[in-house]
C-alpha cells in the first residue's frame, strides 16, 4: 500500500465523519431552538467555538446573525471545516484513489457534493433545515455503509477505521465542549438546572446517543451523567472512550510503529482517568482541550509513521 | 440496414468499388443487412450504456459530468483480412527493430551517422535528442519498449506508416475496451466468425515490463508512473495499472536514495521498484536531470536508471527516432540495419535540406502536405490543397529560409469505413494505430484502435478534433474464403 493512498484514505474517512457530525451538531441546535420558550436565549455561538474556528468566524463576521453562524458551519468555503468544505475535501481525495473503493462509494460522495451545491441555500430557512439535515447525514451514513458492507479488509481498509476512529473521538470531545459552554441562557437563575439538562439532551441527541444513553443509563439526564456516557461507555459507538479502544484493536493489523503505540496508550490513560462528576461540576473546557491536543499528537505519529514513507 | 446507397470515392474496408462486401466482411455485412433500423439503434443503445458503465470505474468527473471518456464509439467495427495483417505485422516488427537499433546506435558509437546514411546535422537540430542519454546501454539493448505507429491506407489501398510514436503512445485501452463493447452488441459474430483475440496485450505488457528488471529471478516491483489524476490518459493510466496488477504511482510517491536505488513510499517503508513504465513525458521525469521546475518527476531518477538500478520504458531518449525527419530515414534504417527490403512503405516524404526533394516540394506546394520537423499535434502544418495562396506563399519563404525544419508529404485520400448514422450506412475516414512491444522479441497487438473521423469528409481522427474509435477485427478466411 502507497503512503499516499493510506492517506488519502485516512483523510478520506475523517473528513467524511466530520462531515456528519457538523451536520448533526447543527441539526439539533435547530430542534432545540424549537423547544425553548421566552424565558432562555439561545445562542449558536458556542458551535464557532466547537470546530475551533472563532478568530477566522469574527474576521469574516463581525456581526454575528444567527444566519452567519449557520451559513460558516455548513457552507462557506473559507471555513475549512464546514460540512461544504469536508464533503468537497473528501470527494477531491476520492479522485485520486478512486480504484481502492468500490464504484458506489463515488457515486454517493458526489451525490452529496451535488445536494449540498444545488440545496445548500435552504439550510437558511428554518422551514428546510431539517430537511437539509437528515438528507446530508443519511448520506454520509450510506458512504459509510458501502465501505463496511462492501470493501476487503485489507490494509486499505485498516486506514478508513484510524480516520474514522480518531475523527468521531474528537469530534465527541468537541460537541460536549460546545453543550457545556451554554448554548441556552435562562433569564432566571432557579430555571438554570432544568435547561441545563436540556442542554445535555441536545447533546445526546447530536452524537445519536439519546436513545443509547436511556437504554444504558436509566437515570433523567444530568450533566455528569452525560458526560461520562459520552466519555467513558464501552458499548457506545461514538464515546470516546469505545473509538479508542477500537483504535487498539486496529492497531496490530498493521505494521506496527512503537510511536503510534505510545501516543494511544497516552490518549486512552487521559480519557479513562478522567472524571465526569468532577468536570461536570467545574468546567470541562480545558479536559476537552487537552484530550484533543493528545489526539492531535496520536494523528501526528500516524502519520510521520504511515505517511511519510 | 440497406447498403444499396452506400458508396464512396475513397478505398473502402468494408465494401468493394462494386458495391459487394469484401471477403473477410461478407458474415458481418449480411449479418448488419438482416437488422432493421431499430434493431440497430438499440445496438448502438447497449454499446453507449455498456462503454458507459465500463468505463465509468475510471472517468474523471468534474461536477458530476463525464469529461474523460468522449470517445465515441461506433458499432460497425473494422475488418482486416488474416493474411494482410500478418504481413503488416512482420512490417511492423521489421520496423521496431530497426527503429531500436537506430536509437542505441544515435546513444552509443553513431555507426549510422560515420557511414554517411542519416546526416549528423538533423541530430543536431533534434528536439527530442537527449544527451544524457549519450553512453547509456539499457536491458536488453531496447529503448522503444511500447510503440505506437500510426498507419493509413491510400486510394490504390496500399498501407503506410505515417509516424510512431515512440515516447508515451496512448489509446491501447480503447482498443480492449472497444472489444469488449463489440463482444456484448454482436455475440452471436463471435460465434461464427473467426475472429482473432486482443484481450492478451495487459500481459504482454507485463511480461515485457518484468523482462527488464535489474533483478532477474526475484519477482520484480513494476509500477506506472502517472502525471495523475488531471491528465487526459488517466483513465488509461489506471485501466493498465489494474489491469496488470501493478501500482499507479505519482512522482511524489518515489524517491531515489544514496545507493541509486528507486523507492516507492509505502506504510510498510521503503519499498524498492524494479521498473517503471511511465507515462509521464521525459522533460518532466526528473528535475535533476531536465526541467527543475517539474513536479511530476522524481528528483536522481535519472541517475538511478543509468547506474542501471531501475528500468524506465520507455526508456528517456527513445524520442529521438519520433520525429518527422528523422520517420522518412525508416526505410534507410531498415536497409542499414537489418540488411532487409522494407515490408511497409512509409508515406512518401520530401526533406527539404535535399536540393532534389526541395525543388519539387516547391513545385507542387498546392498538392503536399508541409509539416514542421519537431511540432506535433497537427501544428503549423500546410495543408496545400486546402490552403490559399497567400499560405503557400508563405510556406515557400519558411522552407527556403530553414529548408532543414521541413519535410512534405502527398495528400493521402485515407480509407474509409462504414458507420451508423440516421441515414443508413455512411463512409468515414479511419486510421489504424497497432502497438508494438519490444523484450527479447517484438510482438505487434491484434490490430489495433481504428480511429475514425466521425465529420462526413473529416480526415482528422484525433480525439480531441471529433474523433472517434471502432473495434478492429482480425478475421480468418474459412475454406470457401469467407470472413
Amino acid at each position: 500500500m502507497l503512503s499516499r493512498v493510506a492517506d488519502d484514505l485516512y483523510w478520506f474517512s475523517r473528513y467524511l465523519r466530520r462531515a456528519e457530525n457538523t451536520a448533526r451538531l447543527v441539526g439539533v441546535g435547530s430542534l432545540l431552538q424549537l423547544d425553548l420558550n421566552r424565558s432562555v436565549r439561545f445562542s449558536w455561538r458556542p458551535m464557532i467555538a466547537t470546530v475551533g474556528a472563532e478568530d477566522l468566524f469574527g474576521a469574516c463576521h463581525p456581526q454575528a446573525e444567527d444566519a452567519d453562524i449557520l451559513d460558516f458551519l455548513l457552507l462557506d468555503p473559507r471555513n475549512p471545516s464546514s460540512l461544504r468544505v469536508s464533503v468537497e475535501q473528501a470527494r477531491e481525495l476520492l479522485r485520486g484513489i478512486r480504484d481502492a473503493l468500490p464504484q458506489e462509494v463515488w457515486e454517493a460522495v458526489n451525490a452529496l457534493h451535488l445536494y449540498i451545491g444545488a440545496e445548500g441555500s435552504k439550510v437558511l430557512t428554518r422551514r428546510y433545515r431539517v430537511d437539509f439535515i437528515h438528507h446530508v447525514t443519511d448520506g454520509c451514513l450510506k458512504v459509510g455503509g458501502l465501505l463496511q458492507a462492501n470493501v476487503s479488509r485489507d490494509i486499505g481498509f485498516q486506514f478508513l477505521r484510524l480516520g474514522t476512529a480518531i475523527e468521531q473521538a474528537d469530534m465527541t470531545t468537541r460537541i460536549i465542549d460546545a453543550g457545556a459552554s451554554g448554548l441556552v441562557t435562562p433569564r432566571h437563575e432557579e430555571d438554570r438546572e432544568a435547561y441545563q439538562n436540556m442542554q445535555w439532551m441536545a447533546v445526546l441527541r447530536s452524537l445519536a446517543a439519546y436513545q443509547m444513553y436511556r437504554r444504558h443509563v436509566r437515570q433523567r439526564v444530568s450533566a455528569a451523567h452525560a458526560l461520562r456516557f459520552l466519555l467513558h461507555n464501552t458499548e457506545f459507538p461514538r464515546s470516546v472512550l469505545f473509538c479508542l479502544v477500537r483504535l487498539q484493536r486496529i492497531l496490530p493489523a498493521m505494521p506496527p510503529r512503537p510511536a503510534v503505540e505510545r501516543a494511544l496508550t497516552r490518549v486512552t490513560g487521559l480519557v479513562r482517568q478522567a472524571d465526569p462528576a468532577a468536570l461536570a461540576a467545574g468546567d470541562p473546557t480545558a479536559f476537552m482541550d487537552e484530550a484533543q491536543v493528545y489526539l492531535g499528537q496520536l494523528h501526528q505519529a500516524i502519520a510521520e509513521s504511515y505517511f511519510a514513507g | 440496414m440497406d447498403w444499396t446507397e452506400y458508396s464512396t470515392p475513397s478505398f473502402d474496408e468494408l465494401i468493394d468499388p462494386a458495391g459487394q462486401p469484401r471477403p473477410a466482411a461478407r458474415r458481418l455485412v449480411e449479418y448488419l443487412s438482416g437488422l432493421s433500423g431499430r434493431e440497430l439503434a438499440e445496438r448502438q443503445d447497449a454499446a453507449d450504456v455498456a462503454a458507459r458503465v465500463m468505463g465509468i470505474t475510471f472517468t474523471v468527473y468534474s461536477d458530476g459530468r463525464n469529461v474523460d471518456r468522449t470517445l465515441p464509439f461506433d458499432l460497425i467495427p473494422r475488418i482486416i483480412d488474416r493474411r494482410e495483417w500478418e504481413r503488416t505485422e512482420a512490417g511492423l516488427v521489421q520496423r521496431m527493430q530497426a527503429l531500436n537499433m537506430f536509437i542505441g546506435d544515435i546513444y552509443g558509437a553513431q555507426r549510422i551517422v560515420r557511414d554517411k546514411v542519416f546526416p549528423a546535422e538533423l541530430l543536431e537540430h533534434s528536439v527530442n535528442f537527449r544527451s544524457q542519454c549519450v553512453g547509456v546501454r539499457p536491458p536488453l539493448d531496447v529503448w522503444a519498449h511500447i510503440c505506437g505507429s500510426d498507419l493509413v491506407r491510400d486510394a490504390d489501398g496500399t498501407l503506410y506508416a505515417l509516424e510512431d510514436n515512440l515516447r508515451i503512445p496512448s489509446g491501447v485501452s480503447y482498443m480492449l475496451e472497444n472489444r469488449m463493447v463489440a463482444k456484448r452488441v454482436f455475440p452471436e459474430l463471435f460465434d461464427t466468425s473467426a475472429i482473432l483475440p486482443v484481450d492478451d496485450y495487459p500481459s504482454q505488457l507485463y511480461d515485457t515490463l518484468a523482462a527488464l528488471s535489474p533483478r532477474p529471478g526475484d519477482l520484480p516491483t513494476i509500477v506506472l508512473l502517472t502525471p495523475g489524476v488531471f491528465n487526459s490518459a488517466y483513465f488509461e493510466h489506471a485501466y493498465l495499472a489494474q489491469a496488470m496488477g501493478i501500482e499507479l504511482v505519482e512522482g511524489s510517491d518515489l524517491f531515489v536514495a544514496d545507493d541509486d536505488c528507486t523507492y516507492m513510499r509505502t506504510v510498510y517503508g521503503p519499498q524498492r521498484v524494479d521498473v517503471i513504465y511511465r507515462r509521464v513525458d521525459d522533460l518532466f521525469i526528473d528535475p535533476e536531470a531536465f526541467r527543475p521546475d517539474s513536479v511530476l518527476g522524481v528528483p536522481g531518477l535519472i541517475r538511478s536508471w543509468r547506474a542501471g538500478k531501475v528500468a524506465l520504458a520507455n526508456a528517456p531518449g527513445a524520442g529521438v527516432a519520433d520525429d518527422k525527419v528523422v520517420f522518412a530515414y525508416v526505410p534507410k534504417m531498415i536497409r542499414y540495419y537489418l540488411d532487409q527490403e522494407p515490408i511497409l512503405p512509409n508515406v512518401p516524404s520530401y526533406l527539404c535540406h535535399d536540393q532534389d526533394d526541395r525543388r519539387y516540394v516547391l513545385e507542387h506546394l498546392d498538392q503536399l502536405v508541409v509539416k514542421p520537423a519537431n511540432e506535433s499535434g497537427g501544428y503549423g502544418m500546410l495543408i496545400g490543397p486546402r490552403a490559399s495562396r497567400e499560405e503557400r506563399e508563405k510556406f515557400r519563404a519558411l522552407i527556403q529560409a530553414d529548408p532543414r525544419n521541413y519535410m512534405a508529404q502527398p495528400t493521402l485520400s485515407l480509407s474509409t469505413a462504414p458507420i451508423v448514422t440516421a441515414n443508413g450506412p455512411a463512409p468515414r475516414h479511419i486510421d489504424l494505430r497497432p502497438f508494438i512491444l519490444s523484450r527479447q522479441d517484438t510482438c505487434v497487438t491484434t490490430g489495433g484502435l481504428t480511429r475514425v473521423a466521425m465529420t462526413e469528409g473529416s480526415l482528422v481522427v484525433n480525439s480531441s478534433q471529433g474523433g472517434g474509435a471502432k473495434d478492429t477485427w482480425i478475421v480468418d478466411l474459412d475454406e470457401e474464403g469467407h470472413g
